[in-house]
């Protein structure tokens, strides 16, 4: 996935993508990439299907919106050009090994107490763990700390919801932008 | 631009609201100057108006480790690449007051500063008609005297009008917020259209950042501006008397030198002492310009106190500036809180402009909810939010100190460590900030109110200046007592805090250093 710097901070500040499609590099929003499945740099398939099944228990429709190809996309990112709210909360890059150690503890956690992998659990179940990563480690958690984990992907699902021109304008806030995103995640 | 091989008059390091307007100081005086900034280029074509956007223009250069109970925020509050800290700076530009530079003679508490407010005033006055600022010093009852403002004060909207509503309740006054802001026309300049972008950075030229102020002026008049240039080590010559220029980091991780009559950090209050200390030789064992000790020492943040409501009305809470509509500084006498275990000064910024998203968003001030009652949080406050911001001081305190780090960067250079915990009395402070912050709010008519955690607002310290070389790192221009033409510029100079943002200062510091230095170049100069 070749782009210049300058490439890179311009697709990503307005909400596209570069991803590599058959030997060429396509600019997308992260919303397209989900639908057209185009694959992963970081995140394994697992890590995928349970940030998106985190993501919903959230923030409903952020999995849609393309939560996990944003952040797959930013991982991929040289550390001073990622987006991440996560860069200025010092946890030091790279920062995959954050996500990836929260997402291996969350799955753990579930099949240690559920017998299933995290996006296989019913949405209440879901919900109970998410509400106790809230409160602190849950029992036997072998992850980043439970509650900043839960602020930080909580933070990313609602940067692609509520943090586009169209998120914004869904709460009924006008954008009124200098340099207006051509471009909308989530569209 | 292209560095010259050559030996010049100053070098700059650092692009930010020091470096720049040092730069276009000593150009303007007839200097050869050379910036070399470590972050990259940046035009106004890139300050996308977007929250996520906007973290490109926060530190991205070496980790800093942070430590201590109460961490700086280095990521958040420092900058990265041309205009640095200051292209997310929201220009909220009050003065200090005359108490501030004379906090240890009259309280026993803190330092004092080598100058008074007297020796500063001009310079305020100077820097207010160059950069333009928007207020009205007739209503601001607790502003220290100097020149009315060169522009009407900020338009107020719903937000403000509510929670003014609030500070008149409790027998409390309101003014407008001094901004660097324009609010009408000025010097070329467009009118803001208060859409709440700040910390995006303004790219219209409403907001006094250095890409419209100083960094035209500089270049314009000469100044070389090389990005990408990362300072690794100050050197001096054989006696260690005096700096001879710098060596670098190109973009390729190419070592260079530059030779310089002067050089001028501008790196802000973390780099410019890891640089210091990371420069030890023969000559400087523990750092160039620590004889004292003292390079390193006295970090200080201030403590945010963030207070936030939903009101009934419909607030508008985009509208404005991220910095805020309205001032009061009714707390600012130091020792009105001594009952409390507290001391120091504060002033609210009332009615921030605010974004659903990041971590001054809407969304943040109530990380508990998640799933749909997050949803439906959002889509309430979006229109009944309010919220205010509390810069409480922090007083000084040596360990709270830059050290190096064992772990070296790309470029063989130790990291920069930085620990800081916030001193009991300013912590206490801020409790009381908080107490007074919701009482307002309640008074408003707030149907809901909340705080949110202990956040670090702006670092100073870490260079600072003093009359006596054995406790402090610069005199009052910022000229290292043991290096007669090294100069530290920007908030790493501040003995104290104060209760205000420290943009304004650092610009009338600089004005008053760069006139300084021009003035007696060739007493200074080898």
């Amino acid at each position: 996935m070749a782009q210049t710097r300058r490439g890179f901070l311009r697709n990503t500040g307005i909400g596209l993508l570069t991803f590599y499609v058959s030997g060429c590099d396509v600019e997308m929003t992260p919303q397209e990439a989900r639908e057209r499945k185009i694959a992963y740099g970081v995140l394994t398939s697992t890590e995928v299907s349970t940030l998106d099944a985190l993501g919903e228990i959230l923030l409903p429709g952020s999995a849609e919106a393309g939560l996990s190809h944003f952040i797959d996309h930013q991982l991929g990112a040289a550390p001073g050009e990622q987006l991440l709210m996560i860069r200025y909360l010092g946890v030091p890059a790279p920062f995959a090994p954050f996500y990836q150690g929260g997402l291996a503890a969350l799955n753990a956690y579930s099949m240690a107490h559920a017998s299933r992998p995290f996006a296989e659990l019913d949405h209440a179940i879901r919900t109970e763990l998410v509400e106790q990563l809230t409160q602190g480690n849950p029992d036997g958690w072998q992850g980043p700390p439970g509650p900043f984990f839960y602020f930080v992907l909580r933070s990313d699902a609602v940067d692609v919801v509520y943090g586009t021109k169209e998120g914004v304008e869904s709460l009924g806030i006008p954008y009124m932008a200098h340099i207006e995103p051509p471009s909308r995640w989530g569209e | 631009m292209t560095v010259p091989d050559e030996k010049v008059d100053a070098i700059v390091v650092g692009s930010g609201a020091a470096g720049s307007a040092m730069a276009a100081k000593l150009a303007v005086g007839g200097k050869k100057v050379v910036i070399l900034e470590a972050g990259p280029a940046r035009g106004n074509e890139d300050l996308v108006s977007s929250a996520i956007w906007a973290r490109r223009l926060k530190w991205g250069g070496d980790p800093v480790i942070e430590e201590g109970d109460n961490p700086v925020g280095n990521v958040f509050n420092a900058g990265y690449g041309v205009g640095g800290g200051a292209m997310h700076h929201y220009a909220v530009w009050p003065r200090l007051h005359e108490e501030d530079f004379q906090s240890r003679t009259l309280y026993d508490e803190g330092a004092d500063w080598p100058i008074s407010y007297d020796d500063i005033r001009s310079c305020y006055d100077d820097v207010q008609e160059e950069c333009g600022i928007a207020g009205d010093a007739d209503r601001e009852i607790w502003r220290p005297p100097g020149a009315p403002y060169p522009m009407p004060g900020v338009p107020l909207f719903t937000q403000g009008e509510v929670l003014a509503r609030g500070f008149e309740k409790q027998g409390m006054s309101t003014a407008p917020l001094p901004l660097a802001v324009t609010s009408i026309p000025y010097k070329g300049r467009p009118p803001c259209i208060w859409d709440g972008w700040c910390d995006a950075g303004c790219p219209i030229g409403a907001l006094a950042n250095p890409l419209t102020i100083h960094l035209p002026v500089a270049l314009r008049a000469g100044a070389i501006l090389a990005t990408r240039s990362v300072v690794t080590r100050v050197l001096t010559n054989q006696s260690g008397a005096y700096v001879t220029g710098v060596e670098y980091a190109t973009g390729t991780g190419e070592k260079k030198e530059l030779m310089a009559d002067l050089v001028v950090l501008a790196a802000f209050a973390i780099q410019n002492p890891r640089l210091l200390l990371a420069s030890a030789s023969d000559r400087h064992p523990n750092g160039v310009a620590n004889s004292s000790g003292a390079v390193g020492q006295y970090i200080m943040a201030h403590p945010a106190a963030l207070i936030y409501g939903l009101f009934e009305e419909q607030t508008q809470c985009w509208m404005g500036a991220f910095g805020g509509q309205l001032v009061n500084q009714d707390s600012y006498a130091k020792d009105t809180h001594a009952g409390a275990g507290a001391f120091g000064s504060y002033q609210w910024m009332i009615a921030n402009a605010v974004k659903p998203n990041d971590l001054l968003g809407i969304s943040t001030t109530r990380p508990d909810l998640f799933g749909d009652d997050l949803h439906e949080f959002m889509k309430h406050s979006a229109q009944h939010f309010a919220s205010m911001t509390g810069v409480v001081e922090d007083l000084p305190v040596a360990a709270n100190a830059v050290t190096l780090s064992d772990q070296l960067d790309a470029n063989g250079t130790p990291l920069a460590k930085v620990t800081h915990t916030t001193h009991a009395k300013s912590k206490a402070l801020w409790q009381v900030a908080l107490e007074e912050g919701k009482a307002i709010f309640e008074a408003a008519g707030a149907t809901e109110v909340w705080t949110g955690p202990q956040a670090a607002m702006h670092i100073m310290g870490g260079t600072v200046m003093g009359d006596e070389p054995q406790s402090s790192v610069t005199n009052s221009y910022g000229q290292c007592h043991d290096v007669a033409n090294l100069v530290i510029a920007g908030p790493g100079l501040f003995p104290t805090s104060a209760g205000v943002n420290p943009t304004y200062t650092i610009h009338a510091l600089t004005a008053r250093a760069g006139d300084y230095l021009l003035q007696n170049w060739h007493s200074i100069i080898p």
